[in-house]
């Protein structure tokens, strides 16, 4: 067989090569049937080519990775890394393994790294460098721009880090992302809380007149029950309608405009 | 219109089209509205009247997350368009919002469809793969980023064609009650994202550090760095008191079963 003969050594360049073309592509060839499969084929190709010297053996690898797949790109630049270092070593025998590694953690995998990446580190830096741009200041964004160039780097090097180290530590390594997970969760519900109170902006500057006595019912009855009382209430109104599968987040968006139109026009809220 | 307009329009087009590009893969720029916003900002030759546009949407889109390929409101694109209008027309944060938040709303559909086309593009490099038409194959996948440049280009490009003139007609025209209500309805609409956000989370379990962060803000007005520093020292505590907890269990089953079965982290 072939394998056995002159099994390729995957270089440095190959696996740098191979982490670009994946952080670059990623969901750039998405679609509803295979997900990242396209991007996932495209990225390993070349690196493929050299390990498959067999034009079938190849096609079939190929075939093998436009399979379904969707994971954080974070996480699977790990997990490539760790199925190449499969291919390098088993060559083509390693595609059913290569598939059911890929299937059972891109699932766990994006779901901490879809946490992390995509809710957590936004909601903070937004949150922070959005507060920034509203005073015209754009040192927030800036900074949280030259992070993502670092993480972009950082996640090259995670690809190596699956390559060398395998699926055992990307295992283990998923157990104690749960409990990070969790403790970012702490540190984003806090600032959620935060958020709450003084991102959303309603209030009911709306005056009544009760013979000789004006009641604003801003000033003069919510903000006596608690600061941020409208904001904490909207919040939970909206938070319960999410959960409700046909309030999807468009339709909900355009109620929120609607309430403020309504409002608007019958004066209770001032822009 | 000059020279510099022109230079101005191909500008805002291409931010446009690339937002999606690299939101898709590099995530350096991503479709965050702050980051978007400043580099329009500085395309438009108006930082000020940008950043606080950028600032606005960044606002409402906390939360807002595009997770396992579903769809969510455009930001970004919002934010590119409302710069460009708001500083064209000299209109302020009134258009922007607008203008840019149907147009962030519509670009939803429009990712639909390029995910639809590219379901077409994956089957023909895959046949290309059977064929053993490799290079046909390699060269194919560079379609992709083209058209899901396209998703937020064309919606930028119509706006940078036509908008100006059309936006200045539709706000003279629309009474007051209209756009003032839009702009209420900007300052409440990161409620829709902060809603989005706590279905992520586990709320239930840690709802205790909301109230918190709550009443930090409302009543002691610390801000968001402050909030998340408290957070952080949470988090802190939390983290290393659990990991030891899971060591002791790990070793506690390690010493009493003899086996050491590597495989159940993930049976739940």
């Amino acid at each position: 067989m072939m394998n056995d003969t002159e099994k390729y050594k995957v270089t440095k360049k190959d696996r740098r090569k191979a982490a670009i073309r994946y952080n670059f592509m990623a969901c750039n060839l998405f679609n509803y049937e295979s997900q990242m499969g396209p991007a996932v084929a495209w990225s390993m190709a070349p690196v493929l080519r050299k390990i498959y010297k067999n034009d079938d053996d190849y096609k079939a690898a190929l075939n093998n990775h436009f399979n379904y797949y969707n994971s954080t790109t974070v996480m699977s630049s790990m997990i490539l890394g760790a199925t190449l270092a499969m291919e390098e070593r088993d060559g083509i025998q390693a595609k059913d393994a290569v598939q059911s590694l890929k299937t059972s953690l891109m699932g766990p995998l994006a779901g901490v790294g879809d946490t992390l990446v995509w809710v957590l580190w936004p909601t903070i830096m937004g949150s922070i460098s959005g507060y920034m741009a509203l005073q015209g200041n754009p040192l927030g964004a800036i900074i949280w721009l030259v992070a993502n160039i670092v993480f972009w780097f950082v996640k090259l090097k995670l690809f190596d880090v699956g390559y060398t180290s395998g699926t055992k530590l990307i295992t283990s390594l998923g157990n104690k992302l749960t409990i990070f997970t969790e403790a970012a969760s702490i540190m984003g519900l806090s600032v959620v809380g935060g958020l709450i109170a003084t991102v959303v902006k309603i209030s009911a500057p709306v005056k009544f007149q009760f013979g000789k006595v004006a009641l604003n019912l801003q000033t003069g009855v919510f903000d006596k029950i608690m600061p941020a009382l409208l904001p904490a209430l909207l919040t939970f109104l909206i938070f319960k309608l999410l959960g409700n599968k046909k309030w999807t987040p468009t339709r909900v968006i355009l109620l929120v405009i609607a309430i403020s139109l309504v409002g608007t026009f019958l004066g209770i809220f001032k822009a | 219109m000059s020279g510099i307009q022109i230079l101005q329009d191909i500008l805002i087009i291409i931010l446009a089209g690339y937002m999606t590009i690299d939101q898709n893969g590099l995530v350096i720029m991503s479709w965050f509205p702050v980051i978007v916003g400043t580099i329009a900002g500085i395309i438009m030759g108006d930082l000020t009247t940008a950043l606080t546009i950028a600032g606005t949407f960044q606002l409402m889109m906390l939360g807002v997350a595009a997770l396992g390929g579903a769809s969510a409101p455009n930001y970004g694109l919002a934010t590119i368009i409302g710069v460009f209008i708001a500083t064209r027309t000299g209109t302020g944060i009134k258009s922007a919002i607008a203008v840019g938040l149907p147009v962030g709303l519509l670009a939803i559909q429009l990712e639909v469809v390029a995910r639809i086309i590219a379901n077409f593009l994956a089957h023909k490099m895959q046949s290309d793969n059977n064929k053993s038409s490799w290079k046909k194959m390699n060269l194919e996948a560079w379609l992709g980023p083209i058209l899901f440049s396209l998703q937020t280009a064309l919606p930028a490009a119509l706006i940078v064609f036509f908008g100006p003139e059309v936006v200045t007609f539709i706000l003279k025209v629309v009474p007051k009650w209209v756009t003032d209500g839009l702009t209420v309805a900007g300052g409440m609409l990161p409620v829709v994202g902060i809603g989005m956000l706590l279905h992520y989370m586990p709320v239930k379990k840690f709802l205790p550090y909301i109230i918190v962060g709550f009443v930090f803000a409302a009543y002691l007005n610390i801000g968001v760095l402050g909030i998340a520093l408290i957070g952080f020292a949470a988090a802190y505590w939390y983290f290393f008191s659990e990991s030891k907890k899971a060591t002791e269990v790990e070793t506690a089953s390690a010493s009493g079963v003899q086996d050491d079965d590597e495989g159940d982290d993930y049976d739940e």
